[in-house]
């Protein structure tokens, strides 16, 4: 099968839970569906559909921004942005990447690791980095970033913006 | 030291680190007298931040810290970067310059291969091979310095192309060098599959079955060494490649000694790939232009590191800094799945299995997995895992 | 005579400690890059066993602290144990730009940077990363300022 007969069966597997698709370029397709669909697509596309294999999980901040209206300053709007999660399958060219949108705050999903105990390192990356909360993820220690981190600081997110002294450990 | 009979926990720190003292960066065991039940870990040892750090240095400026994820790999992570700030600005660079791309990828993927095998012979006891494949690793050292200018961190791509050409006296000592090595190969060829000690502790070890290695999203050399055609040379070729092509090396076995011969047999396909470019590589530019400021888009860029499928995810907000570079490396993907198989072996197979993935230690750092029922934790360092491997099958 | 036995005694300790100088290696975040390079002296071609320095793994019997990268956050305590371990008289070799200014990574996150903010540096080996002869030259260097 070529790469556009590939992702068009993808896009067959998934598209009950499917609200959108776009086409970020040739070989791939972005599907965006609700992040309480999750489960049941990647158990369609993977583990029954076979399509392909799990090669990433991306966190995203997709931030909008507001201007101050004093300082005329350029802050991230925290109604309005959103975080997403992008769950990238590969199949030999096609990429078909399952698209989740998530609030700032609250940003939880199931974890898929019940059906795919590998993915517990990609979760874990992005509960650290971006604070997306895998509910029932296996392992929840700290998997880069060192014991000493504050809570609830996630270095990926567009608000932090590095610490006031240099880093001292 | 010797496992006891009941569950144990082991934890093993990665790297020369003081086995005593509590690890940030480790490798966790658990143990029911001699065999693993759970294998976890725990990475952030060489987290530095680069993801972050990217989204505040232009374009350029990415690609020589993007270069620097890893020593050992580190013209695959620039080449990734590069062909994906080409895919954003649509722009392609020359022939000339993608198949020197794929030169030096070859021979990054040689020295690779020759660093992994003196490091996994050194894991398994096995010294005098170690010291061999690192003399013999020399020659590519000389060549890459040759054509780039430091054996390390060779800085071959620029956006839109490379900044080395090769001549013609260049030319003569890479086909010198690729004849030299391929005889050494050989060698190793011949103690990898017909060395009794070495077989007893790579055959039939560390298997990981088709099934898994397809589920589990097993890549690069390991997955291949389990029957799984995934090459993304092939699958989805890239740079030179298309012009170059080369051929995927697979084996049925799914144990350690098929993850040897695979990546042995890749020597030999890049010894022919570089003569191959040698011998027909295309006239004209070496680099086309790049905008400052990148279109905004998002790709995805994936190349085969030494280690497996490289993929980065990256997006532009059309200015001159990066919105969002995302790295996978392939040992992240390597850990999962040959740790999840790695349970029901023995602990004395572990440094071997581990060193199997090939791991990168800086891609990501070790990481080892503890399910732990609670008894005491004992302190092994790397060296006395090694040992109790080495002792155990005399 | 007292002072006549400890200056031998001083000057035998020196000759040991400079032909044979025991190294532990300590790798606080780096690329690898520098790591493979030292690992490289050790081998055939440059082979510096033959001036004596012997590579090993406990802080407790070592003279002198190869250390590479630009220290993260996590490496940092160890490192800070790790030559505290370190018997008297003891000499760190920072080997690579990471070691000091952060090279590439200066400004990230979840680095240090310059190795002398956590402990004493005697010898700097510039370079991303310096050649085998590069650091087996500042080594050299460290033991002839020894010889003093």
């Amino acid at each position: 099968m070529d790469t556009q007969e590939l992702l068009q069966q993808a896009l067959e597997i998934v598209k009950e839970w499917t609200i959108e698709v776009t086409q970020p370029e040739e070989n791939r397709r972005d599907i965006y569906i609700d992040a309480r669909n999750i489960k049941p697509a990647v158990k369609a596309l993977l583990i029954e559909g076979r399509w392909g294999y799990l090669s990433a999980i991306t966190g995203l901040d997709s931030p909008e921004y507001q201007i101050d209206e004093e300082t005329k300053e350029r802050k991230v709007d925290p109604e309005k942005g959103k975080l997403e999660v992008l769950y990238h399958f590969c199949n030999k060219a096609a990429i078909a990447s399952l698209r989740i949108r998530l609030p700032y705050v609250g940003a939880e999903v199931e974890s898929i690791c019940d059906m795919l105990p590998s993915a517990s390192f990609y979760e874990r990356e992005a509960m650290e980095l971006i604070g997306i909360t895998f509910k029932n993820t296996p392992i929840t220690d700290h998997l880069i970033l060192p014991d000493n981190w504050p809570a609830g600081v996630y270095p990926l997110r567009k608000t932090f913006k590095g610490f006031e002294k240099k880093a001292q450990g | 030291m010797e496992p006891k009979q009941k569950s144990e926990k082991f934890v093993v720190p990665i790297g020369p680190q003081h086995p005593a003292l509590k690890e940030p960066g480790h490798f966790e065991f658990t143990v029911d007298g001699e065999i693993v039940t759970n294998a976890t870990a725990r990475l952030g040892f060489v987290h530095r931040g680069m993801e972050k750090g990217v989204e505040d240095r232009n374009w350029t400026q990415g690609l020589y810290l993007m270069e620097r994820v890893c020593g050992i790999c580190s013209h695959v992570h620039a080449m990734a970067y590069a062909l994906g700030v080409e895919k954003l600005a649509n722009v392609q660079a020359p022939p000339r310059a993608q198949a020197i791309r794929e030169l030096v990828a070859e021979l990054e993927r040689i020295h690779s291969h020759l660093l992994w095998l003196g490091v996994a012979a050194h894991e398994g006891g096995f010294d005098t091979l170690f010291m061999f494949s690192w003399r013999d690793r020399e020659t590519v050292m000389d060549l890459l310095e040759t054509i780039t200018g430091n054996r390390v961190n060779y800085s071959a791509n620029v956006l839109g192309g490379v900044k080395i050409d090769i001549s013609d006296a260049q030319k003569d000592a890479l086909l010198k060098g690729m004849d030299f090595l391929e005889e050494r190969t050989e060698h190793y060829m011949k103690v990898v599959t017909e060395d009794e000690t070495f077989l007893g502790r790579t055959r039939k070890i560390g298997v990981m079955t088709f099934d898994e290695a397809t589920l589990l999203g097993a890549i690069g050399p390991t997955g291949r060494a389990s029957g799984v055609q995934r090459d993304v040379r092939v699958d989805s070729p890239y740079a030179g490649y298309p012009d170059f092509p080369v051929n995927i090396i697979t084996s049925d076995a799914g144990d350690l000694e098929a993850r040897f011969i695979v990546r042995i047999k890749e020597l030999y396909e890049s010894y022919r790939l570089v003569r191959e470019i040698v011998d027909h590589l295309p006239e004209g530019d070496l680099t086309v232009k790049v905008p400052r400021r990148i279109p905004e888009g998002e790709v995805i860029s994936r190349v085969e590191a030494p280690r497996g499928e490289l993929l980065y995810f990256m997006k532009s907000n059309g200015s001159d800094k990066p919105e969002r570079i995302k790295v996978r490396t392939p040992s992240l993907c390597n850990w999962g799945s040959v740790l999840t198989t790695a349970i029901g072996h023995k602990l004395a197979d572990m440094p071997m299995i581990l060193a199997g993935i090939d791991p990168c230690f800086s891609c990501n750092d070790r990481m080892v997995m503890i399910n732990g029922k609670q008894s005491e934790t004992q302190v092994w360092d790397w060296e006395n895992l090694r040992q109790y491997g080495i002792e155990y099958y005399k | 005579m007292e002072n006549l036995a400890q200056e031998v005694m001083d000057k035998l300790k020196t000759w040991a400690r400079v032909n044979s100088p025991w190294a532990i290696h300590f790798n606080s975040g780096s690329c690898n890059g520098c790591d493979i390079e030292i690992l490289a002296t050790f081998t055939p071609r440059y082979d510096v066993e033959r001036f004596g320095i012997k590579l090993q793994g406990s802080p407790r019997h070592a003279d002198v602290l190869v250390c590479t990268g630009p220290v993260t956050l996590q490496a940092r305590d160890r490192l800070l144990r790790i030559y505290e371990q370190m018997p008297e008289p003891k000499f760190v070799v920072a080997v690579g730009s990471c070691g000091i200014s952060g090279g590439v990574f200066q400004g990230c996150y979840n680095v240090v940077g310059d190795i002398s903010e956590v402990i004493p540096v005697n010898v700097y080996i510039p370079g991303c990363p310096p050649r085998p002869e590069a650091i087996i030259h500042g080594i050299v260097e460290l033991l002839k300022s020894l010889q003093k």
